[in-house]
This record gives C-alpha cells, sequence and structure tokens, in this order.
C-alpha cells in the first residue's frame, strides 16, 4: 500500500464544505427555523450537592408564553442519559443533585427570553449536602457516596514485568507528583439542538454533536420509542473535541420528549455560562510517577498510580482512565511498568472526552520525568528519548508489538536535524552554545529574560481499541450522471473528514473530487457507527469509504471493460474517466460508463461495513493488542520568559508525527495547529477555577482562552510510516499534538527557569511566585517547585 | 421603534424594540443566520458585524443604534456567484474548520483591509485580537489575510488609506 | 425597557429627572459595552435607556496648546488611533478589550463604569484629568482621584452625567507611558496597569514631575505616592526606578481574586512601573520636554 502513486490522495485539497462556511449558508443547529418552533430553558440546581426536596413548576407555567415545564416525573423512557454504562446520568434529576449545573426542569416557551423567565420561575427546594470536592475527601474513609457504589467511577491495573526487581536494578530513581487542571473544550458554538416531530410518527432531531448513532439510542430509550421512530441528522457543528455529545444526549432528548409533549418543534440552545458549568471537562489529574534507569540511560522500570478527578458523573471516564494507563509509561520500551489508574467522583462538573481523552495529562508526567532523569545523568534529552524509542518490532506497555508504522525514531531525527541547524533558543543573543549539555541555563539568573528548550515524545492509540466494537458504515452511490454520493456514520465538526471521504473515494473512483458529495452524517443512511472519537475518523471512516467504493468502482470497471472490450484488470479510472492502460487515447467519461452500467443492471451503490481488527487484552494486567495502530510524534519548542512578568513568548514549536500517510497535508496541518495551541492552553493559560464547587470563570474573559495574539509558531513535520489498518496507510493524528506541546512546554519552561513546575498550568503568576519562592531559598529545581497562590480544589 | 438601515446594500424597515440585541434583529427577524452567537457577552467576537465600516460585536449593540447605518454581514461579503478575494483566501489557506468564528473573521478582516489594504503582521494580528478561534491555531487565518491583501492589491484597491500609529506599548 | 434618544444634553437630563419623578430608574447610555455585559448576568433592568451616544456635544476631542478636551462620547477606538494624544491615553485605550469593543466603547463609559481595572482610569489621574459633571442642577468639576470612591463607585449623582474630560497644557508636555498585564496577550483584562507622566529639567535631566497611578492594586486607581517621592527631583537611573518600583510594590494594597493574587499584583507592578518610567522618560528626553 505504501508505494503506490496516487492521484488525489496526498493532495492539500480544499475543504468540501467550505464555500458553506465561509457565506454563512451552513445551518448550525441553532439557525434553524422551523413554523411553531418553541425554546426550550433547563433550570439548573446551582448548588453542588444536595437531595431534592420538591420541584414546583405551577409558576413558572403562568409566565406568559410558558408551553410547558417537563420533570424528571414526565419522562416515559428510564430518565438515564451517559456514553457508557452504568449510564448514572439523569436525564432531569428527581432525588439528589449532584453539581451545580445538574438539570432539574425544563421549561418550553414561545421565545427563548419566556423559556428563561420560565425557567427561573420554577420554584425548588433543595436540602444541601457538604459538597465533596477533592479527590482526597472522595476517598477518605467514611466519605459519603456521591453515587450508591461508592465514588470510584472506574479503576485498573496494568502489569508488565515485575517493577520491584527493576527498581532493584535501577541505578538512577527520580520520583514526583505531577497535577493537572480541569480545562475546558471552550467550542466556539455553544451546544444546539432542535426536535421536530414528523407527521409519521417519527421524530427528528438536528443536533450538534459529534456522535448521531449515541443520540438516537438515548433520545429513543427516553421517550420509551423504538430506536427506528428516531432520526438524527448532524447538523452543521461549531466544534466539539469530545465535548458535546453527552450534552447533545441531554439536550436532544429533552427537545425530543418536549416536542412530542407540545406536538411543535422545540430548539434549545445554551448560553456560554450554562455551557461551562452544564457540559464535560476535561479529567484534573495527580500523578505519582516514579522512573528507574540504568546509567546509560536504559529504562528499567516505571510506575504510576493516576489520579483522575471525574466530577460527578461517569459520562466516558472509564475509557479515559484505560487510556491514560495504557499510555502512561510513554513511546519507550520500558520492561517493567505497574500503573495503576482510577477515576473518583466529586460533586464538580462532571469529566469526559476531550481531545487527549488522558493522554496529556499522563503525557506531561512521564514526559517531565524524563526530562528529570535526564538531567539527574547529565544526558541530552532527545538522545534519552531515542535510547528508549518503541521501534517496530518491540513490545510496548500492554506487550502489543507492531511489525511496521512505529515511526517514533524518524520523528525524533527530524527533530534533532533541526535542532543542530537551529543553534540554541534565542540564537546567539543567549549567549551559550549550542546543544547537548543539560541544563543549560541560558542566561544568569537576575537577568530578565531566560530562554529554554524543551522535548517531548508520545505515542497515541488510534481508533476505540480494546474500549470495545469498532465499527463504521459508508456508503457510496453513484449517478448516471457520473457523480458520486458519500454518506458516512461519523461526524465532520471542523477536522475536515468529510474532505478526506471525498478524496478516498475520489482516488477509487476516478471521479474529481468536485463532483463527489458528502452528505452529513443521519443516522437512517448507514450502520450505526458510534462516536467519531479518538482520531478514527481518518482510519476506520476512511476505510469504509474506502471498501464501499471498490466495490461501485467495480461495477464501473466491469461495465467500461465490456465497452472496450477488454480484460477488466486494463481499466484504469482516473481523472474523471476510464482510461485503457497502454493506450493513452482510449478514454471513456465515467458518465457515460455509469449510465450504461445502470441500464445493464449493474449495482451503482454499496453500503459498507468496516471493522477494526478486534483488540485482544487481558482485563486484569491490560496487556494485549489494545489498538490497531499508534501515532507517534516528537515536540521541540524554545521559549523566552521574563522573569518580571511570568509572560512566555513561544519562540519555535516544531512537532513531527508519524501520521503513517498524510490524506491531506493541508487538514493535517490544521490538525496539528489546533490541537497544539489546545495543549498550549492546558499548559500555560487555561484552568477552570472552581470555588466550594462553584465555577468561578464561565465566561470568556476570566477562562484564558488563547487569543491570535497568543498563537504558537507551530512547524508540522510529517514522517510516512505506513499503517496497514488505515486507508493508503493512514493514522489519525487530531489528538497527540495537544499533549505534545503541553509537555514539551513544561520542559522548555523548566529549561529556562532551572526550576521544574509539576503542576499545569504554568501561568505567568505561577511563574513570578515560583522564581520568587527560589530566591527566597524555597524548594526548588528538580525535587519541584514550591508555587505560591491559589490551590484548586483537586487534591 | 421604526428602525429603517442598509443590510448588505439593501433598504430594510421594521418596527422593532429598540434594545433588542442587533444580534436578534438580524439573526431572527432578518433570517440571516450566518452571524452567529458564541458568548452573549462581547468576548469571542463570533457575531462581529460591520457598521458603517466599523466591526462591532452585535450581542452588544442596541437595535436602535442601527438606525441609518449601513450594516454588513457576512452574507453580504460574495457578489452573488463570485466569493470576496478574503472568502477565497480562507479557503485556500486552510482557515476554515468548523467556520463557526469565521463569519466574525472574515468581517474583522474586511475591516481591517478596508482601512489598511497592506497591513503589518501587528495590524492583522489586532484587527483579529477579538475572533476567537478553537479549531485552527489561528496560523492559517493570519495567512488567509495576508494572502487576500496581495489579491486586493493585485487588483488595484486604493492605495493610501491612513495608518495607523506604530505599535508602541500598552501591554507587557 | 424603553429607549430614548435625545437630542441635546439638556433634553438628556430632562428625560431622566422626568423619569426619576415617575419612580423610574434610568440610565445613561453611550456604547452600551458594559451595560450589556452587566444585564446579561442578570442585573436588574432600569426602566429607561437614554442614549447619549448621538450627541455632538459629548463627541468633541479638542486638542489645542492650552488643554485637550474629549468628550465623554468618543469612542476608545477613536482614542486608540490618535497619535498626537498624550501616549498613556492612547495607550490605555489601545489596551482595552478588542476593536469591536473599542469601536462601540467610550472613555465616558470607562470611566463612569469605574471597574478598578479600567485601563482609561489611570492615564486620567497620571494626566491628572477633571471630570465635568452636568445635571438640571448646574456644571461642577471633580479631579480624577476625587471621581472615583471605591469599585464600580464615583461621585456621580442621580441624574448626572459625565461630559468631557479636560487635561491642562502641563499634560500634553513631558512623556508619558501606560503599561498592564492580563492572563494572556490579547484581550486581556487588566491583572494590574499602571500610568506614568512626568517632565524633565531639559538641561539636568532631573525629573521635575511626576505622576504615577495604579489600578487593579485598590478598591480605586491610586496615586503611587512614595514612589513618586523617590522620583521627584531624581536624575532617573536603573537603581532609583528599582528603588521607586520597591516603593510601589509596598504601597499598594491588593487583594487576590480569580485574575490574579496580591502577590502576583505587587510583583508586576514593580515590574510594570519599571518599563513604564522607561518609556515615559524616553518620551520625555526626546524632545517633548
Amino acid at each position: 500500500m505504501s508505494a503506490e502513486k496516487l492521484s488525489v490522495v496526498g493532495r492539500p485539497a480544499p475543504k468540501v464544505d467550505g464555500p458553506e462556511l465561509v457565506t454563512g449558508r451552513a445551518r448550525f443547529a441553532a439557525d434553524f427555523n422551523f413554523p411553531g418552533m418553541l425554546y426550550g430553558c433547563a433550570r439548573r440546581a446551582g448548588v453542588p450537592a444536595g437531595r431534592i426536596r420538591s420541584i414546583d413548576t405551577a409558576e413558572a407555567l403562568q409566565v406568559p408564553g410558558a408551553a410547558a415545564v417537563l420533570t424528571g416525573g414526565d419522562i416515559p423512557g428510564p430518565n438515564l442519559i451517559g456514553i457508557l454504562p452504568p449510564y448514572d446520568q439523569p436525564l432531569l434529576a428527581t432525588e439528589e443533585v449532584r453539581y451545580e449545573g445538574e438539570s432539574l426542569a425544563l421549561a418550553v416557551a414561545t421565545t427563548r427570553e419566556a423559556a428563561r423567565r420560565a425557567a427561573a420561575a420554577v420554584r425548588v427546594r433543595i436540602d444541601p449536602l457538604p459538597p465533596i470536592l477533592t479527590l482526597e475527601e472522595a476517598l477518605a474513609a467514611g466519605a459519603r457516596r456521591i453515587h450508591p457504589n461508592g465514588n470510584i467511577t472506574y479503576q485498573k491495573k496494568l502489569v508488565k514485568g515485575d517493577v520491584n526487581r527493576g527498581f532493584a536494578q535501577a541505578e538512577v530513581v527520580v520520583e514526583n507528583t505531577y497535577r493537572t487542571s480541569f480545562q475546558e473544550h471552550a467550542y466556539m458554538e455553544p451546544e444546539a439542538a432542535v426536535a421536530v416531530p414528523g407527521g409519521d410518527g417519527r421524530i427528528t432531531v438536528y443536533a450538534s454533536c459529534q456522535s448521531p448513532f449515541h443520540l438516537r439510542g438515548h433520545i429513543a430509550a427516553n421517550l420509551g420509542v423504538p430506536a427506528s421512530r428516531v432520526r438524527v441528522i448532524q447538523a452543521y457543528t461549531g466544534g466539539s473535541f469530545g465535548g458535546k455529545d453527552d450534552v447533545a444526549t441531554e439536550i436532544g432528548s429533552l427537545a425530543a420528549l418536549a416536542a412530542v409533549r407540545c406536538g411543535a418543534p422545540v430548539m434549545i440552545a445554551h448560553e456560554r455560562a450554562e455551557s461551562i458549568i452544564g457540559s464535560n471537562l476535561r479529567h484534573a489529574a495527580r500523578i505519582r510517577y516514579r522512573t528507574g534507569a540504568r546509567r546509560d540511560g536504559t529504562l528499567v522500570a516505571r510506575q504510576a498510580e493516576i489520579l483522575l478527578d471525574g466530577g460527578a458523573y461517569a459520562s466516558e471516564s472509564p475509557f479515559v482512565t484505560l487510556k491514560a494507563l495504557t499510555h502512561a509509561a510513554g513511546p519507550y520500551l520500558v520492561p517493567n511498568v505497574y500503573v495503576e489508574a482510577a477515576t473518583v467522583y466529586t460533586n464538580k462538573t462532571y469529566c469526559g472526552a476531550f481531545r487527549g481523552f488522558g493522554v496529556p495529562q499522563v503525557t506531561f508526567a512521564s514526559e517531565s520525568q524524563l526530562d528529570e532523569l535526564a538531567l539527574e545523568l547529565r544526558m541530552d534529552p532527545l538522545e534519552l528519548r531515542r535510547r528508549n524509542a518503541l521501534k517496530a518490532g518491540l513490545p510496548t506497555a500492554t506487550g502489543q508489538v507492531f511489525a511496521q508504522s512505529v515511526g517514533l525514531v524518524q520523528t525524533i531525527d527530524r527533530i534533532a536535524e533541526l535542532r543542530r541547524a537551529a543553534g540554541p533558543p534565542g540564537g546567539e543573543a543567549a549567549g551559550e552554545p549550542a546543544g547537548g549539555t543539560y541544563p543549560a541555563l541560558r542566561s544568569t539568573p537576575g537577568e530578565r529574560y531566560r530562554f529554554g528548550r524543551g522535548v517531548a515524545c508520545l505515542l497515541h492509540g488510534i481508533s476505540n481499541g480494546a474500549e470495545g466494537v469498532d465499527v463504521v458504515g459508508a456508503s457510496v452511490q453513484v449517478s448516471q450522471d457520473g457523480s458520486a454520493l458519500v454518506g458516512v456514520g461519523l461526524t465532520d465538526f471542523g477536522q475536515g473528514s468529510r474532505t478526506v471521504y471525498a478524496q478516498v473515494a475520489s482516488e477509487v473512483l476516478g471521479i474529481p473530487v468536485e463532483r463527489i458529495t458528502v452528505r452529513q452524517a443521519d443516522t437512517d443512511s448507514v450502520h450505526d457507527s458510534g462516536p467519531t472519537v479518538a482520531s478514527r475518523s481518518t482510519t476506520v471512516g476512511g476505510m469504509a469509504v474506502l471498501k464501499a467504493a471498490r466495490e461501485v468502482a467495480a461495477s464501473l470497471r466491469a461495465m467500461a471493460a465490456s465497452m472496450f472490450k477488454c480484460p477488466e484488470d486494463r481499466v484504469q479510472l482516473r481523472e474523471g474517466c476510464a482510461a485503457l492502460a497502454g493506450q493513452g487515447e482510449a478514454r471513456i467519461p465515467l458518465g457515460e460508463v455509469a449510465a450504461a452500467a445502470y441500464w445493464s443492471g449493474l449495482p451503482l451503490m454499496h453500503l459498507a461495513f468496516s471493522r477494526a481488527p478486534d483488540a485482544r487484552f487481558d482485563h486484569e494486567t491490560h496487556q494485549g493488542d489494545v489498538y490497531i495502530a499508534y501515532s507517534f510524534g516528537t515536540h521541540l519548542m524554545d521559549v523566552r520568559v521574563d522573569a518580571w512578568t511570568g509572560r512566555v513568548e513561544v519562540l519555535r514549536h516544531l512537532a513531527a508525527y508519524d501520521v503513517g500517510r498524510a490524506i491531506n497535508p493541508l487538514l493535517l496541518e490544521g490538525q496539528v495547529e489546533g490541537g497544539a495551541l489546545i495543549g498550549f492552553g492546558l499548559a500555560h493559560l487555561e484552568r477552570v477555577e472552581t470555588e466550594g464547587g462553584h465555577i468561578q470563570n464561565a465566561n470568556f474573559a476570566d477562562y484564558a482562552l488563547p487569543t491570535i495574539l497568543d498563537r504558537l509558531p507551530t512547524e508540522t513535520l510529517v514522517v510516512e510510516d505506513p499503517n496497514p489498518t488505515g486507508p493508503f496507510g493512514a493514522k489519525g493524528v487530531g489528538e497527540p499534538p495537544v499533549a505534545g506541546t503541553a509537555a514539551a512546554f513544561a520542559n522548555a519552561v523548566a529549561d529556562a527557569l532551572g526550576l521544574r513546575f509539576t503542576r499545569l498550568p504554568i501561568t505567568r503568576e505561577d511563574i513570578v511566585a515560583g522564581l520568587e519562592a527560589g530566591a527566597a531559598g524555597g524548594a526548588a529545581g528538580p525535587a519541584g517547585a514550591k508555587v505560591k497562590g491559589k490551590e484548586a480544589e483537586h487534591g | 421603534m421604526l428602525l429603517e438601515f442598509t443590510c448588505n446594500g439593501s433598504p430594510v424597515r421594521l418596527e422593532a424594540e429598540p434594545a433588542m440585541r442587533a444580534l436578534d434583529l438580524i439573526r431572527d427577524r432578518l433570517g440571516l443566520t450566518g452571524t452567529k452567537e458564541g458568548c452573549g457577552r462581547g468576548e469571542c467576537g463570533a457575531c462581529t458585524i460591520l457598521v458603517d465600516g466599523r466591526p462591532l460585536n452585535a450581542c452588544l449593540l442596541y437595535a436602535a443604534k442601527l438606525q441609518g447605518r449601513e450594516v454588513l454581514t457576512v452574507e453580504g461579503l460574495a457578489r452573488g456567484a463570485e466569493l470576496h478575494p478574503l472568502q477565497v483566501a480562507f479557503l485556500e489557506a486552510g482557515a476554515v474548520q468548523c467556520g463557526y468564528c469565521t463569519p466574525g473573521m472574515l468581517l474583522s478582516a474586511k475591516a481591517l483591509l478596508d482601512r489598511h489594504p497592506h497591513p503589518s503582521l501587528s495590524q492583522i494580528e489586532e484587527a483579529l485580537s477579538g475572533n476567537l478561534c478553537r479549531c485552527t491555531g489561528y496560523a492559517k487565518i493570519v495567512r488567509a489575510v495576508e494572502r487576500a491583501a496581495d489579491r486586493l492589491h493585485a487588483q488595484g484597491a486604493a492605495p493610501g488609506a491612513q495608518r495607523r500609529p506604530a505599535a508602541g506599548g500598552g501591554r507587557a | 425597557m424603553e429607549y430614548l434618544v435625545p437630542a441635546s444634553i439638556a433634553e438628556a437630563l430632562r428625560l431622566v429627572g422626568e423619569e426619576a419623578a415617575r419612580g423610574r430608574r434610568a440610565r445613561f447610555l453611550a456604547g452600551g459595552t458594559d451595560l450589556a455585559v452587566q444585564l446579561a448576568d442578570g442585573a436588574p433592568a432600569p426602566d429607561a435607556l437614554v442614549d447619549l451616544s448621538g450627541l455632538p456635544e459629548l463627541r468633541g476631542l479638542r486638542l489645542e496648546g492650552d488643554g485637550l478636551s474629549i468628550g465623554a462620547a468618543v469612542t476608545l477606538e477613536e482614542l486608540a488611533l490618535r497619535a498626537d494624544l498624550p501616549a498613556c491615553l492612547v495607550q490605555g485605550a489601545r489596551a482595552i478589550g478588542s476593536p469591536q469593543i473599542r469601536c462601540l466603547g467610550t472613555i465616558g463609559g470607562n470611566l463612569c463604569n469605574a471597574s478598578p481595572c479600567g485601563d482609561t482610569l489611570t492615564p486620567v489621574i497620571a494626566l491628572d484629568g477633571r471630570l465635568v459633571l452636568l445635571s438640571e442642577g448646574g456644571r461642577r468639576e471633580v479631579t480624577a482621584g476625587e471621581f472615583f470612591t471605591g469599585p464600580k463607585a464615583t461621585v456621580l449623582r442621580e441624574g448626572e452625567l459625565l461630559s468631557e474630560v479636560l487635561f491642562g497644557a502641563r499634560a500634553l508636555r513631558g512623556g508619558s507611558a501606560f503599561r498592564m498585564i492580563g492572563k494572556r496577550n490579547g484581550q486581556a483584562i487588566s491583572q494590574v496597569n499602571v500610568a506614568v507622566w512626568l517632565e524633565c529639567d531639559p538641561d539636568s535631566g532631573a525629573i521635575r514631575e511626576v505622576r504615577a497611578a495604579a489600578g487593579s492594586v485598590a478598591p480605586t486607581p491610586i496615586r503611587l505616592a512614595r514612589a513618586e517621592a523617590l522620583l521627584r527631583g531624581q536624575v532617573a537611573g536603573e537603581e532609583l526606578e528599582r528603588e521607586a518600583a520597591g516603593a510601589a510594590a509596598e504601597e499598594i494594597r491588593p487583594i487576590s481574586d480569580v485574575r490574579a493574587s496580591a502577590g502576583y499584583r505587587r510583583a508586576v507592578t514593580a515590574a510594570l512601573l519599571r518599563e513604564a518610567l522607561a518609556q515615559a522618560l524616553a518620551e520625555a528626553r526626546a524632545g517633548r520636554a
């Protein structure tokens, strides 16, 4: 697959849905307007924990324009949602409040304002309970149980070899505790869904979402109707990054319930503060980590205890826990690994999937450890990583061996090459000799500007892996005029997957991309494809399109062979024509071929089902083939830190990724640049501040999202080590840049200041406080910086 | 209140609550849903429109303030099927991912190029500093604006617009 | 909520008086950027809004040899574009929000909102500005220092509006600078801001007079009196600047809140003062002294 010459795949084709987006024609969920449409607004608890004594809707119903007010008792189905079993989250809480954003009632009215007023008029009596706000409180003996089964959402172990023996062999051991904070997705489009009852007993829900089939299932269950009565169509979705599905299910179900009750379309569109408080966040983490190595840098043992603060409900915590578990050891050959990972319930906004999915948190810890080790060994941090890098044929932390597509060393080599050419960070102004020994304080303490360089390596498992079945449905239909319609059960929310599918289909069918339409995900049209997560759009999604396209191409080829009067294997489909190999002029436009094929009774549509190779593993030890492939990457970041203000300027950022095969280089860069900035936010700017279980900065001013003036000079370097399980060898790259950037940033700051911060984000304020503490003789250096300032509520 | 103003070159005349948000008037009353709501507090720029050539947050703007003005929304950028050079540049440069911030970005960029046909990098950054994007990381957006400026210049746009004073401090 | 668009200041004042007589609360409005956010956050809506933004008497900007007068409804963007106005005022206006906010927000609105982190507050104090307040009862002037009484609190009475900000000739001489810092580079709310104006003796180079103000480090923007005292009459140099910065860090009374800790505010006040001093001195020496 690797050496074939491709004409469409590999090109920077512009987005197929681009024109709709730049003209404002694209309809996002809140842009729909149906005759008689009503608006829904939720009444939320406002307290982080308590028992509900009563919910009184009488006053709310009196508000002018109010059409209905729903509570839990109005739900025919189980009144439960959740991404995974045990589906522990109520749609409308009736007994207990577990976080401040808990929905208790839905007010429906003729205008948005009336719905808000009605929601505010719902009278709620709650007996507050002392909220559980930290990991320690949640795990303490005798702690109040947030859920009947206790305060541990999910826990798992990973065991490889024997860590005790490993550490006994180690000549150098580094140990530290790391923390990361809650991060908000901050997609620019707040969640929205509109439910429209059809006259035929069915209901259609247009939703801003990632997982339309998941939505369909929950909507149907809560409505108490068969799934076949519900149709979910993905509206143009303004970003998601894993964050929308919990809420899309919630508001999709509520809108559908309201629509059935009122016999009218119902729209629910969130305001920003509601979106931040009410919808899922990235888990905060506390990670205790130990790494042992020999003097020559060979890793012999790694041990980690990972505690994730998952908030009030499970959401995707089980899978996030699993992914953190399997990625904690990093992209290295480590003979002895012991990891325990658990997610814990607290009375705060629940946490779920967010681009990276547990890998950013453990990568920060793991890569900080590597740098602390390099410091001890007085070794070049990049060389240390290269020495231990996974290669084809070597086992991962779960014992999985890949025969190919393990391009980590190539990414390290690319970075090393550019590092050599770049010289020291900050250039000659820094006055230090190029690369090599570590640490290299690039300016003397007391100087205002300090320069530093940090590297990070990582791996990221592609697709669902051992989390469960990994299937995608796709359809390809060619019309008599030779144009094609492609449908896939996965969603595009900006990453450009519709374009990738068009390119794949175009490559196989020979139909130009301009004559291919990729429809938006519609649960009526293809097989249940699960969620659009885990960077699986290109791999598993692309494979499904490939399969479907090949079937239809077979019909076209057979027809063309009959028209050319030649064997089928001499027919080529390209540039809108069927051509005869070896005879340049012999060419028939595909429109003619398709029409002839139709009239000859050959099938021109195929519904394909792509199933990723099964993951096989032992639930006790997590040894086994956990993912169909891993993407590998190496980052390098140069920073200039202003010791007076803590401001950090990123002077250089290189991100090298083994992507298997780049289907669309322009979109690929977009994914790396976008993911990198989210990682930068996690590492430097963003922190959800909570106090007493209340989020204090639920807006875009006090939650410091990066602006254009905060952007990174990211340069993407592509390495292609083809992946046999992806179309044309491709792997996904949407997620890993988040983790790599955050880890590289932490290492760069440590290099610049000679001070290691073990908590993310490392804000300007943290840097100034850390420098002051260091100057005053507080604990500083590799053991971890004592940082003054506010303690966050995550243990 | 009787409101009369021009929107995307066409006259508009309607009765509206003066204190309603211009954003709601444009989306709900005029049916122009290209202008988006991202935060409702003037912090994200998704609702950016041009009023007499100046970029404003429609979510903060009282409808009464549209009286007698020329309003431009994203729907008014293209001329029929012909896209504005900014729209073309955004598409070519890969500056559009989910597209939600795009209408606001385009209008802020247009306001910039109308005043500064040859903007410096720092002017581009400043002009777009009120438009948040979570998908692209911004780099391709900057490139798109540079590209559009070059194209418009090649097309012979009016030179010599008033230049901004050189960047000089303010932010640490 | 009624929306009233008066044709003159007199009418505006009268309308508010009439509403008050009817027991209704009317609020003056310029750009409305702060008001819209307050209402979105759930503040009770006033009974009437009186839109001043179009009144020509409030939109003037007069720069003459003997002084500068800025109408309250002059937008922040209009100020940000003026290379001929005192630097700290221009820089302060530029630091606010985003281009969209600056095209709608006004200097009057920023001053009357009196948020401790407002970026025009410290420049107006450093330039020794005077605020002209009009009511049906007449006209009065207060100094910028007297105008602010607490977080979001001013001496404005019911039915009174700010019509213009006046600066004397001295503010147009010398050099000035404004510095701020926030959590990020763009659209940053000031965790601290500092404005400095000074005048140097053309022969000795000594600082003849200096006014330094800091914002978001006390309930109102304050003068850094101790820092000023150290600088006055001295020839600036790194040693002196460091000393003055240290004094500033000690004399302020910052709190810790969701935006920044007190410790950080002290540290960056010192840093920002040093930067602002350096810039103001450079400008003063460059020829406007």
